[in-house]
């Protein structure tokens, strides 16, 4: 066995020199030594280092002589082997010695030396992931100024920047302000989307909590639930913690405890403003006269528990300007003027009943809806019209037409009458005598002269007679006397609503027989007021810790009374609170309007 | 904590004192920052978690809980100042100065307060979320805190495979291993004909740590010119010449060592990604959440 041992040197000039030796042994050693067989002058080589042994498989084992080590194949070892066909190399110090197979069947060894490996140091940097990524502080730069940018600075600019626009009540016009929407901290209530994209409308200026005075720049016709000061003066001290957390809001510029954003919170998500809790009520109302000692309500708390009997508008004196507000508890008497016993009316075996049968128009007796039908509202009713409700019985007819129909006395209007009756009076009369006149006939002695007009009286007679008591007008009205002591009747004064602070749903109580809470079917007269009293709405309708069964109904206060004055019925589903209401049913003025043309017409003279 | 160690050594004399010194060195080199001080800060965190959801559960905020209620002031407070003080991480460890303030302490406090601004943060919403800055910052502090219990868990399982991959090697080691096995296929390759020398050309002169993150995290690499070489050169065995063989042993041997270095590379990957996206998101988040703060008392 022979090893080829090649070494392979530079000169200065980068040419190679290759010198190539033969040993005939079986066994290698190198070392710094000059006795070794490959002698390396390199102070990081022990002085016998390696040895190299061939094996009778042919491959070269290699071991350490001493207790350092060596580099084959880039590892660190102590012993180790060699293929020479497939070649090994050991690095020792800056020697490389790569064993190879000659075709010759020897052994080559090839010893170069290698220069220090300068950049291994930046080569190791290659192992951290920095390597292939971008740099953490050159991320960190690039998402922070995009969200400042985009989330921070463009929408302050454009905000600060915008030409400032009235607010448009139907909240159909966009904002100007670019890229606020990222500021929402929720959708806007269901009434409320359209401003969406208006941000700006509410809050209009920086660093401001949105103020009540933009809330009413839309919101013109909601009023408050009662001057500012009387509710300040009204509302309970606030318990120590409330009281901190206000003074703080207010010092931040925030509206107080009564400013609209304190109940009405926005963002909350497409819901609807929910109705008030009774405790929200009771609050103020509980021990309401403690506070706000010349209050006219009474102190209230729980529908079931404390609550005042209700006080219903309606005029107390014949004719009087304005109506009154008293407690069922006095039992008022309804002075409106008719004449209309209910019983005779509602009585199914009752002539009235057996009229009602006999005409085409009802075919039965008679019900409460024949008369009286349900405003829009499902609150109130429509006015009762006597040519509607009345005229099917109490006919105003006074003769034939000249078409073959009927004529008749128009009602409402006592001057109207007066001109009817006289029509009537002045009208054509029948002949006297068949025959033809003849000439010399006018004027003769018999018959006599008489002139083709009725007696001056007898209009003002049948006029006088009607409206006297007996005659066909006080069949429902009351007669009275005129300024200058002329017949007339008793204007009819009803209000609209008689319980105007808070809202009695008809349309919800559909099942129940109007006669279970309105006693009409036995009262006798026109001046019963016929409301259901506190005590028979508790029948069904406690507070609102009340337990829920088939016949208890838990009750708000909301279920009857709105906050803001003047406001819809908070309703459940359906449309939305703070609906404008018809400018007719408007509660606080149930008498500007003249129920019946009589009444209009008094007022006209009076005024 | 010293002046603690000083009293000691006046009270119960000088082996207590050595004593008492030691265990405070081997506590501070040897007990992990997540069980520091007996878990104090992990008290600590639970302690806040717990005094924020039963604020939350016995508080009644109306209409509903929300970010801008006095409680959700707070929580948002909290919250706010815990995270700016949990980036000041990256300023403390930075600063190798004296004073009493042990850095794995900070680390101990961070982890568990960080975990804790799961509940505090969470609660700050008022669970009320959409695509807004606010949700933005939420989102971010999310990430930001599930990288960092990602980062804690590889720190505590992979070291010891990274050791594995080793083999008792260093990073260094493994380099010069590959240009050992590459100086030796250059001169192996020598007669070969024209396309298995490009082929070995090719191996030999892409880079190391050829391949992007996703390779590194992954571990494939499609386009490995060794691989392609190996590949190449075992269609042409079929000639048998002597250098081909050997050539192709090398390339062997060649790709076992880059496969160390790759496993090492992947291993060395899972180890750092976290950190990439725990900073850069933690600035972001910052950056979120003054936004979220001004944006909130601008439009107040």
């Amino acid at each position: 066995m022979a090893f080829l041992i090649r070494t392979i040197d530079f000169t200065a000039a980068g040419r190679e020199i290759i010198r190539d030796r033969v040993l005939e042994q079986t066994r290698l050693t190198i070392g710094r030594g000059a006795e070794n067989d490959i002698h390396l002058p390199d102070l990081a080589v022990e002085q016998r280092h390696v040895q190299l042994t061939t094996q009778a498989d042919g491959t070269l084992a290699v071991e350490a002589l001493g207790t350092l080590g060596f580099t084959l194949d880039g590892r660190v070892v102590n012993e180790g082997a060699i293929d020479p066909r497939t070649r090994g190399e050991i690095a020792l110090g800056a020697a490389r010695l790569t064993a190879a197979h000659e075709s010759d069947g020897t052994i080559s060894i090839t010893i170069r030396q290698v220069a220090a490996d300068a950049g291994k140091g930046d080569a190791l940097r290659g192992f951290a992931l920095a390597s292939v990524l971008p740099s953490k502080r050159a991320m960190s730069w690039v998402f922070a100024s995009a969200i400042l940018l985009l989330l921070l600075a463009i929408p302050v600019a454009s905000h600060l920047t915008r030409t400032p626009v009235k607010n448009d009540p139907t909240g159909n016009t966009p904002g100007q302000v670019v890229l606020d929407a990222a500021w929402t901290s929720g959708e806007m209530s269901v009434k409320h989307q359209s401003l969406e994209n208006n941000c700006e409308s509410c809050h209009v200026a920086a660093f401001e909590s949105v103020q009540d005075e933009t809330c009413v720049s839309c919101h013109e016709e909601t009023g408050d639930h009662a001057p500012m000061p009387r509710q300040a003066k009204g509302m309970p001290a606030l318990s120590p913690g409330d009281a901190i957390q206000w003074r703080i809001a207010q010092g931040l510029g925030k509206e107080g405890p009564l400013g609209c954003v304190s109940c009405h919170s926005e963002h909350e998500g497409p819901v609807r403003q929910q109705a008030s809790t009774q405790a929200f009520c009771s609050d103020c109302h509980d021990k309401l006269d403690i506070r706000l000692t010349d209050t006219e309500l009474g102190n209230a708390h729980d529908f079931g528990k404390g609550h005042p009997q209700f006080r219903p508008v309606y005029f107390a004196s014949f004719g009087a300007a304005k109506p009154v507000r008293a407690s069922l508890d006095t039992k008022p008497v309804e002075r409106s003027g008719l004449v209309f016993p209910h019983d005779v009316h509602m009585d199914a075996r009752g002539g009235a009943a057996r009229m009602a049968v006999s005409l085409a128009q009802y075919r039965a007796p008679l019900e409460c809806k024949d008369c009286h039908s349900l405003n829009a509202d499902k609150i109130g009713f429509k006015e009762v019209k006597m040519e509607d409700s009345c005229e099917g019985c109490h006919s105003l007819v006074s003769g034939r037409s000249a078409g073959g129909g009927f004529s008749k006395l128009r009602h409402g209007d006592v001057q109207d009458l007066a001109e009817d009756l006289a029509r009537i009076s002045s009208g054509p009369r029948p002949a006297l005598a068949p025959a033809r006149q003849r000439p010399g006939q006018i004027g003769s002695a018999a018959p006599s002269y008489r002139a083709d007009f009725g007696r001056p009286v007898r209009a003002y007679i049948g006029f006088s007679n009607a409206l006297s008591p007996g005659g066909i007008c006080t069949e429902c009205h009351l007669p009275t006397r005129g300024r200058t002591g002329q017949a007339d009747l008793m204007p009819v004064n009803l209000p609209d609503r008689f319980l105007t602070s808070g809202y009695f749903n008809h349309e919800a109580h559909k099942k129940e027989k109007c006669t279970d809470c309105h006693a009409a079917d036995t009262s006798k007269v026109a001046t019963d007021l016929l409301l259901p009293d506190l005590k028979s709405c508790r029948d069904c309708h406690l507070g609102a810790a009340a337990v829920k069964t088939k016949k208890i109904v838990p009750s708000e206060c909301a279920m009857c009374h709105a906050y803001h004055l003047p406001a819809g019925q908070w309703q459940p589903k359906g449309r939305a609170p703070h609906y404008k209401p018809p400018p007719a049913t408007l509660p606080s003025a149930p008498n500007t309007t003249a129920k019946t043309t009589v009444a209009a017409f008094l007022a006209r003279a009076t005024k | 904590m010293a002046s603690r160690a000083k009293s000691a050594a006046g009270a119960g004399g000088a082996v207590k004192s050595r004593f008492s010194q030691d265990e405070q060195r081997r506590d501070s080199d040897h007990v992990s920052f997540l069980k520091h001080k007996g878990f104090r800060w992990l008290w600590i965190a639970l302690l806040l978690s717990g005094a924020s959801i039963a604020g939350y559960l016995l508080i009644d905020q109306e209409p509903r809980p929300n970010g801008g209620s006095w409680y959700g002031y707070t929580l948002g407070t909290i919250g706010i100042g815990l995270i700016l003080w949990l980036s000041l991480l990256g300023v403390r460890k930075r600063r190798i100065n004296p004073g009493v303030w042990s850095l794995k302490a900070w680390t101990s406090a961070h982890v568990y307060l960080g975990l804790s601004l799961v509940v505090v943060g969470t609660l700050h919403t008022g669970f009320q979320v959409g695509w807004n800055v606010h949700t933005l910052a939420y989102v971010l502090m999310l990430l930001v805190i599930i990288t960092g219990i990602w980062g804690v868990v590889v720190y505590a399982t992979l070291p010891a495979s990274l050791s594995a991959n080793r083999k008792e090697m260093t990073r260094a080691q493994m380099l010069d291993a590959l240009t050992a096995i590459d100086r030796q296929l250059e001169r192996a390759a020598q007669p070969l004909g024209r396309a298995e020398a490009d082929l070995v050309i090719a191996a030999l002169s892409q880079d190391t740590f050829h391949g992007g993150a996703l390779a590194r995290l992954t571990g494939s690499y499609p386009r490995c010119a060794t691989a392609r070489a190996l590949k190449g050169m075992g269609r042409s065995l079929g000639s048998g010449s002597e250098a081909a063989t050997r050539v192709a042993a090398l390339l062997e041997k060649r790709r076992d060592q880059l496969a160390q270095i790759r496993g090492a590379l992947r291993i060395r990957a899972m180890l750092e990604v976290w950190l990439f996206i725990h900073i850069p998101l933690t600035i972001a988040l910052i950056a979120a959440l003054t936004a979220h703060v001004v944006s909130v008392f601008y439009y107040w």
